[in-house]
This record gives C-alpha cells, structure tokens and sequence, in this order.
C-alpha cells in the first residue's frame, strides 16, 4: 500500500518538480522524477513531505478486487456462501467489524434482518425454469411451460415479470443494495441471482452501482470529483477528525489534485473549514464589502452606512438625527457660518469622528486586501493556463526556430505547472492567513507567502517574453522554476509542520 | 441507455380482467369496482364507502382509476368524481398516496421505495389504502393545503366541512 502509493507520488504528485536532473541548482531537492533510469535509486528527496499523505489511487478493478478480498474475508470467517456474505456486507455498508461483531451476538437476527434466507440445502442454485400449474400473480399468466424464477423464499413469478422487476429496480431507481423479492417478503436478491435473471448489460449497471455504493460507504475512500472520471482514491490515514490538522492533498491519475477530506480543487495550505469558511464569505461579501468601502461612509455616531446621492455635505442621519459634515465626518454645529464649505479638517469632532471611522473600516479593508490577492491569484492562474495553451505553440515554434529537441523545450512545460500550482498555493495562503492570529509565527508565514509570491511573479515575467526571447532565457527560467517550486515547498512544509504541531492560532473557532 | 421494460401485449387487460373476477367474487367489504364499460378494460369506476368512526362515515364516493398501458409495471390513476375535502386528495380530485406513486418517483422525497406501487399490488390494495388514508390523512405531504390547515388547527371545523361534503354526495 504504502509502496503504491510512493509510485503514484512520483508520477503524479509532482508532475513539475521533475526538474529536468537539475542537481547542480543549490539546495535543489527535485530532479528523480523516474524517467532518468535511476528508479531503484530512493534517494532521501522521494521520502513523503511533510504536506503529503499516503494514498493509493484505485481504478474499477481495483475496487472490484478489494470488493471480493473483503467478501472473501467475510464468507471464510463466518463459513457462509460468498453471495451470503455479500448480502451482509452491503447489509452492514461494507464494514466488515461491526457485521462480525453484530453477527457473532445474534446471526439468525443478523441474517434476517439482512435479508439472507438461508435454506436446507447448502447451496440454493437460482435457475429459470417452467413449473408445472404455476400462475403468475402479476401478469395473470398460466401457459404451460411458461419459465419462472424464485428466489430462496420461494416467491415464484414468471421470469418475465421478475426480470422486468429487478432491471426497473436497477435501471431506473439506481437500487443495487436493497433489491428485495418481487413478492411481499425481505429476502434480498443477491449477485447471482440477478446475473442469473437480467440482461448482461443490465447486470453491468447493476455492478457499477454497488461499486458505487462500495466507495460511498466506506470513509477511506473517495471519487474522483473530475468529470467523468472513474477513479477513486483510498486514503487510510485520514479520517474527519483529523482534518484541523492536516490538508490531505492527492492527485488522481486523471491528473486532478483535490482535497481528500472536502473534495474540492486543492486547497493547501489552508485546512477545510477555514476554505469552507472562506468561500462562504467571498460569496456573501466580497461584491458588496467593494461597493460599501467605495460609495458610501458612515455615521460618526450610530454607524449607521450612508450613501450620499446628492444635496450638499450638511448631512443630517435618518436614524439618530446626528448632523454632520460629509467632508470632514465632524459635527455640523462646528461649521458656524461657513455653509455648503468645509474648511475646517483639523476641528477636534472631526478629526476624532475621522480616527473611528478608519478603526471601523479597517476590517472592511482587511478583509479586502486579503480578497483582492486571492482574487488576483485565481485569475492569474487562468491567464497563465491560457498562456499555456499558448506555449505548446512556442514551443514547437522554438523547436524550429533554435534547432532546439522537443526535450529540450520541456522547460517551458515545466515551468507553466509551476506556476499554476504555486498561485494555487499563493491563492489559499490568502485565505489561510485571513484567519490567522497575528503573531510571530503568522510572521514567519507571511515571510514564506512572500517569498513565494515574489518568485511566482518573476517567472510569470521570464514566461511571458517573447519566443525569439525565450531561447536565451532557458537557464534563467529553469532556474526560476525551480526556486519557485522550492519555496512552494518550503511553504507548504512548515505550514504542514504547523498544523500537525497546532502552532497556527486562528481568529475563528475551528471545529 | 436501457430498454425501459414494457409489457407484453395484453398482459395488462389479463390482469385487469382477473383483478375485476376477484373483485366480484371476494371483494372487501365498503368497496366496489369494475370497468365504466366492458370494451375497455383501462377505464374503471368505483366507490368507496367512508369508515366508520370518522367525519367520512355514511358517504359513498365515487371515482375513476385510469390504467396505463404498462400495467402493472406502472400504477393507475385515481380521482375522486365528487367534491373531497381531504389533505391527500387534490383540489381537482386526485387521490396522492404512495402505493400510486411509480417507484423511482418520488414528488415529496419522503416515501420508502416499499411503500410504493410494484406490480405485486392491485386495484383492492389501492383502494383498501385509500380507504386507510380517509380515516388518516398524512399531513405530511398535503395535496390539498388548506384541508391540511384546517384539518391541523381546528378538527370540528374539518368534521364539518367533511359531513357537508358526504350530505352532497348522497344528494340529500
């Protein structure tokens, strides 16, 4: 598992640092990616990094055989069939311990209750057959050898009318776990029961509907959030308590980074319910904390927000009846004679009334510098998705232009990947250092955040020049990539150390 | 993607025909049904006697169940032909009551797949369960809003509304 899951790192986890065997970049620890021949060769670089998790990413099959690994499991403990087994295991969402233990105080409860009939013979073979006299209660039908099919309770239909029943069950309500006995009884159909009685593409449906019941009910595993995607990811070191202490990144193999606990694009640093948080609050509030911090100001007494739509600057407040200058926000009476002009900025009221209303606002503003840089972020990623778009092209331009190998204009590759995983970082740094108390450590952080930022945007500056350009710039870029990938690291490191530490004191309470 | 499954061609009036024998030989007691005309087997009346014990006893209602083509894959219709003061029956009379409800089908997300129509039900379940609902609207997923207001706040009022109701449907 664990050995799996260090493969998946290489080829996925870090699709940019592979840094192109840049061992001569100081303090560089990328450059083993695998694809240099020195795969056996572990060095110390390819051990886990503090912001990453082990997991394994499992394709259908893989679930299939995790599926029958664990029935076996269950049928060989328990010395039942493996599709009584199996009834149970989706009786009990696929937790084997509870089944064992719920099974070992009561199994005929436990067996009933699932829905398994357990008959005299040890192994009930479901079969179509005609019977003779036989009458089908739904379809009122009684032609001689008319085929019908029951399940161990003996509730006999005709297989058309059974057959009709199971695939209207899967087809159209999605049912795989709870398919009872078209009669009035809970004995439930098993696999080979409806393999025996439905179409073959039916009994498809009907295998990817439990594999889907399979990854739901199971808390160590995940789907893939990527459209049409049809992996699922397995995580068994995560659960939801831990989730304040940890950002559980992973990547599929379709190439999708997502967090392992919400489900959402990568997010790291910040741990889910500050993300949860935060997105929350950019909904509610950015567009309108924007337009409030431009067009209006507030009463210097009840604080009550104003919008000036005309008149002049004697501004009397609907609500507390204070009279004020719109200009200088100090008392009218102050003003004397001097109407419809304000000339007096230094007055004591007015300056006071200007000191508080800055403390007021100031939250106002904090909220929107932090708003503003991740807003930056995120578009600035798309712009430079676009411009990646646009590489490809370059570099099958330089590739002509400067006689240059389509190995040698990786860089280029390498270096958009940096840049959209760092602004995906820079982007959440912003919402993570939102809530952060302010204290040393907050300090260091936004050291690292700067740090980070001022790499991202002087790559973003070297990828944007222009083709003829680029050529000569190639170490230069390389160079860059690779900083900024190491202060991405470096980053997402100590905040990770952090978090598992609980050195970060947030502003708001974290569940 | 799938063939939704249809029925075979006349499975549907070989079972009408077989519920309507039944019906006549061993119906239940305050309930009677049969085809409004015997050429087609897809349009039924039938009447419904009120429980005892409740606002509805003494009346006998009338109304129709319509049957699809598919039956008993998919369940009839039903509507009540006289005027129905009842939380679960619709303004325009028709009966909403989960054993109508096709499975996979669920207008109010409350019902258990098992309470609702398979083809193992018949007309008599349908009406001994309407039967039911008149004795016991489910307030829970009113049709009729206002019957369920009334019938919530002020039940004298319903008990009125009700027998006013029953007094029209026997003409008096």
């Amino acid at each position: 598992m664990s050995d799996m899951s260090d493969d998946y790192d290489d080829d996925y986890g870090q699709g940019s640092d592979d840094g192109f065997g840049y061992e001569s970049y100081e303090g560089s620890d990328y450059g083993d990616d695998g694809n240099d021949g020195f795969d056996d060769v572990k060095p110390e670089s390819l051990k886990r990094k503090p912001y990453e998790i082990a997991y394994e990413v499992l394709s259908v099959s893989d679930i299939q055989k995790q599926q029958d690994e664990l029935i076996e499991q269950v049928s060989s403990i328990l010395g039942l069939s493996n599709e009584n087994a199996m009834t149970l295991l989706l009786y009990f969402k696929w937790n084997n311990d509870r089944l064992l233990e719920h099974y070992t105080e009561d199994p005929e409860g436990v067996l009933k209750k699932a829905g398994v009939s357990i008959s005299d013979d040890d192994k009930f073979v479901y079969e179509i057959k005609p019977v003779e006299g036989f009458f089908c209660d739904i379809c009122c039908e009684d032609r001689e050898g008319l085929m019908t099919f029951a399940l161990e309770c003996d509730h006999r239909f005709c297989a058309e009318c059974y057959r009709q029943y199971a695939t209207q069950k899967i087809v159209d309500e999605g049912e795989s776990r709870n398919i009872t006995c078209a009669g009035d009884c809970t004995v439930v159909m098993n696999d080979s029961a409806i393999k025996t009685l439905v179409e073959p593409q039916v009994y498809g449906r009907y295998q990817t509907l439990l594999h889907r019941t399979f990854v739901l009910d199971n808390e160590h595993l995940i789907w893939c959030p990527a459209p049409n995607c049809e992996y699922a990811v397995k995580c068994d070191d995560v659960s939801a308590k831990d989730l304040t202490s940890v950002v559980p990144t992973v990547t599929c193999k379709c190439g999708h980074r997502f967090c392992f606990g919400c489900g959402l694009p990568d997010h790291q640093p910040s741990i889910c319910a500050l993300v949860k948080k935060w997105i929350k609050k950019c909904e509610d509030d950015s567009e309108t904390a924007n337009w409030i911090s431009a067009h209006t100001k507030e009463c210097p007494k009840c604080r009550a927000t104003i919008e000036k739509n005309g008149g002049c600057n004697h501004m009397t407040c609907r609500k507390c009846k204070y009279e004020f200058c719109w200009i200088c926000i100090g008392n009218w009476a102050e003003h004397g004679t001097s109407w419809y002009n304000c000339s007096r900025y230094d007055e004591k009221s007015g300056v006071d009334a200007r000191d508080s209303q800055a403390k007021s606002r100031a939250s106002l503003e904090r909220y929107l510098h932090y708003y503003n840089r991740y807003a930056n972020h995120e578009q600035s990623a798309k712009l430079d998705q676009d411009l990646y778009v646009r590489t490809e092209k370059k570099m099958t331009q330089l590739q002509s232009t400067s006689g240059m190998s389509w190995i040698e204009v990786q860089y280029l590759a390498q270096a958009s990947a940096a840049l959209q995983e760092c602004r995906q970082t820079l982007k959440w740094t912003y919402a993570f250092a939102f809530y952060l108390e302010r204290n040393n450590d907050t300090h260091i952080f936004e050291d690292n955040q700067q740090d980070l930022e001022l790499a991202v945007e002087h790559l973003s500056l070297l990828f944007g020049k222009p083709i003829h350009e680029l050529a000569e710039l190639k170490v230069q870029v390389m160079d860059r990539t690779a900083y900024c990938n190491k202060r991405r690291e470096n980053l997402l490191s100590d905040t990770a150390k952090g978090l598992a530490e609980g050195r970060w004191k947030y502003q708001v309470q974290v569940k | 993607m799938y063939k939704k499954p249809s029925a075979k061609g006349g499975t549907a009036i070989r079972r009408l025909m077989t519920e309507y024998k039944q019906l006549i030989n061993d119906g239940p007691d305050g309930i009677s049904a049969g085809p409004i005309d015997e050429d087609n087997f897809f349009e039924w009346e039938c009447l419904i006697q009120g429980p005892e014990d409740t606002p509805f006893e003494g009346g006998v209602f009338p109304a129709t169940l319509t049957f699809p083509k598919d039956y008993p894959l998919s369940p009839p219709t039903m509507k009540f032909t006289c005027e129905m003061f009842h939380p679960n029956v619709y303004k325009d009379g028709t009966v909403c009551i989960s054993i109508l409800h096709p499975p996979g089908d669920d207008p109010n997300m409350y019902e258990s797949a098992s309470e609702r129509w398979s083809p193992i039900q018949s007309v008599e379940k349908i009406l001994i369960s309407v039967m039911s609902m008149l004795a016991e609207p489910n307030d829970e997923s009113g049709a009729n809003i206002d019957a369920c207001k009334v019938w919530r706040n002020d039940r004298a009022e319903y008990g009125r509304i009700v027998k006013a109701n029953v007094r029209k449907t026997l003409g008096l």
